[in-house]
């Protein structure tokens, strides 16, 4: 379980490299994939249901991205897409694809109806984070947007 | 400073923006805010393909730029310092060669070499095959294909070629290898290998960006990064399942 967190740490700092992070953001990256999969594992374990658990960790996600973004003034995106990567549901994905060549179709569509669900609540769960915090930090926009007509 | 020349800032901005892979709206709110921090009205409108920039000043003068982004990578770090470079701009106007030298700056910041991406790709790949249970010996596996896979594509998107047909290879690539090496070697697992290679080609950025700019209200943009991750995913996977149907007889 711990050993996972770790690996869930270094799994999401390593594909943070290849996308050129800033250098000093590195560390929180990795924290970011952390916290998530530190999450899931806690979901899936009350609820044994990976698709909610897929969703709350993103939400996890979400909330640790888009509140870091707020404190040190950086997009968010920068630590939500490192964030998802332990997330991801590359093993399902695989054996959907092994149970196609091997012409079993009916586990196929099983373990794919699996996949696109656990996909679309990551997607889903991020929407949720990012929306609802646009709503909490709604004002400080409409400001700005005030001022913006003023000036013109 | 002259409407063209801030529509020439705007535009530079908005295309590192947009060839660094920033949401649409990241785009466009960045062109409005530097237009605004010179006094003038900004219109702007961003694809994933490209933007068209209006410039608009008190009188009625209008200037309007297009520009179409054929390149498109992932670049976190020049994204957020073009972010603070609007938000510097917005308290105090530099002039036209100042903000231009500070563009092309950004335009050329570092990147990680290719020594320590491969590095990062082999580590990726060994990290996420441990992370699905496999083996030590299928990680060093992966790790080792995956090497040879991320620089056949940083090669084939330096020649410009077809993207989707460089993410097949790669799948076929991955596919061809694990299994010759589990045939060869039966203490590898094949199915380990794969899932820990594949992760590194999973387009994640498309996807997220797509799911933003959907939210925000972008739909064509969004919809267009979207149905780009599904091809990526979908030539990966056939590539793969060519490798498959053809040696899965031989395991």
């Amino acid at each position: 379980m711990l050993f996972k967190i770790v690996l869930a740490f270094f799994g999401s700092i390593f594909p943070a490299l290849l996308f050129n992070i800033d250098r000093r953001k590195i560390l929180l990256a990795g924290l970011c994939g952390a916290i998530g999969w530190t999450a899931y594992q806690s979901v899936l374990y009350f609820t044994g249901s990976p698709i909610t658990a897929s969703f709350l960790g993103s939400i996890a996600v979400g909330i640790y991205s888009e509140t870091l973004a707020r404190i040190i003034k950086t997009p968010a995106f920068g630590f939500l897409i490192p964030g998802i990567f332990p997330l991801v549901p590359g093993f399902k994905a695989y054996t959907t694809l092994r149970y196609i060549v091997e012409n079993n179709l009916s586990e196929a569509l099983n373990k794919g109806i699996l996949t696109l669900a656990v996909a679309g609540s990551i997607g889903f769960g991020i929407m949720l984070s990012t929306a609802i915090f646009k709503i909490i930090f709604r004002n400080r926009r409409a400001d700005s947007h005030k001022y913006k007509r003023n000036f013109s | 400073m002259e409407i063209k020349e801030v529509a020439e800032i705007a535009t530079f901005a908005g295309e590192i923006l947009l060839r660094n892979g920033a949401e649409a709206y990241r785009v466009e709110e960045t062109i409005k805010k530097i237009c605004n921090s010179y006094g003038l009205e900004g219109e702007c409108v961003s694809n994933s393909t490209g933007i068209f920039i209006s410039v608009i000043t008190p009188d009625g003068q209008l200037v309007t730029t297009v520009k179409r982004i054929k390149q498109r990578d992932v670049d976190l770090y020049r994204i957020e310092r073009i972010n603070s470079f609007s938000r510097e701009l917005m308290n105090k106007p530099l002039s036209y060669e100042e903000a231009k030298k500070v563009l092309r700056e950004i335009y050329n910041a570092p990147n990680f070499s290719l020594g320590v991406r491969l590095f990062a790709a082999s580590m990726t790949a060994f990290v996420y095959t441990l992370f699905f249970d496999g083996g030590i010996l299928d990680a060093a596996v992966s790790a080792v294909i995956s090497i040879g896979v991320y620089y056949m594509l940083e090669r084939a998107t330096k020649i410009g070629s077809f993207q989707f047909l460089a993410y097949y290879l790669s799948g076929l690539i991955i596919g061809v290898a694990s299994l010759a090496l589990q045939i060869l070697v039966p203490e590898i697992n094949k199915d380990n290998v794969i899932t820990g290679a594949i992760i590194v080609l999973l387009p994640g950025v498309a996807l997220t960006n797509g799911i933003k700019d959907i939210l925000y209200g972008d739909f064509v943009s969004g919809s267009a990064k979207l149905s780009e991750a599904v091809l990526i995913i979908i030539a990966m996977g056939v590539g793969i399942a060519t490798a498959l149907s053809f040696l899965m007889k031989w395991v």
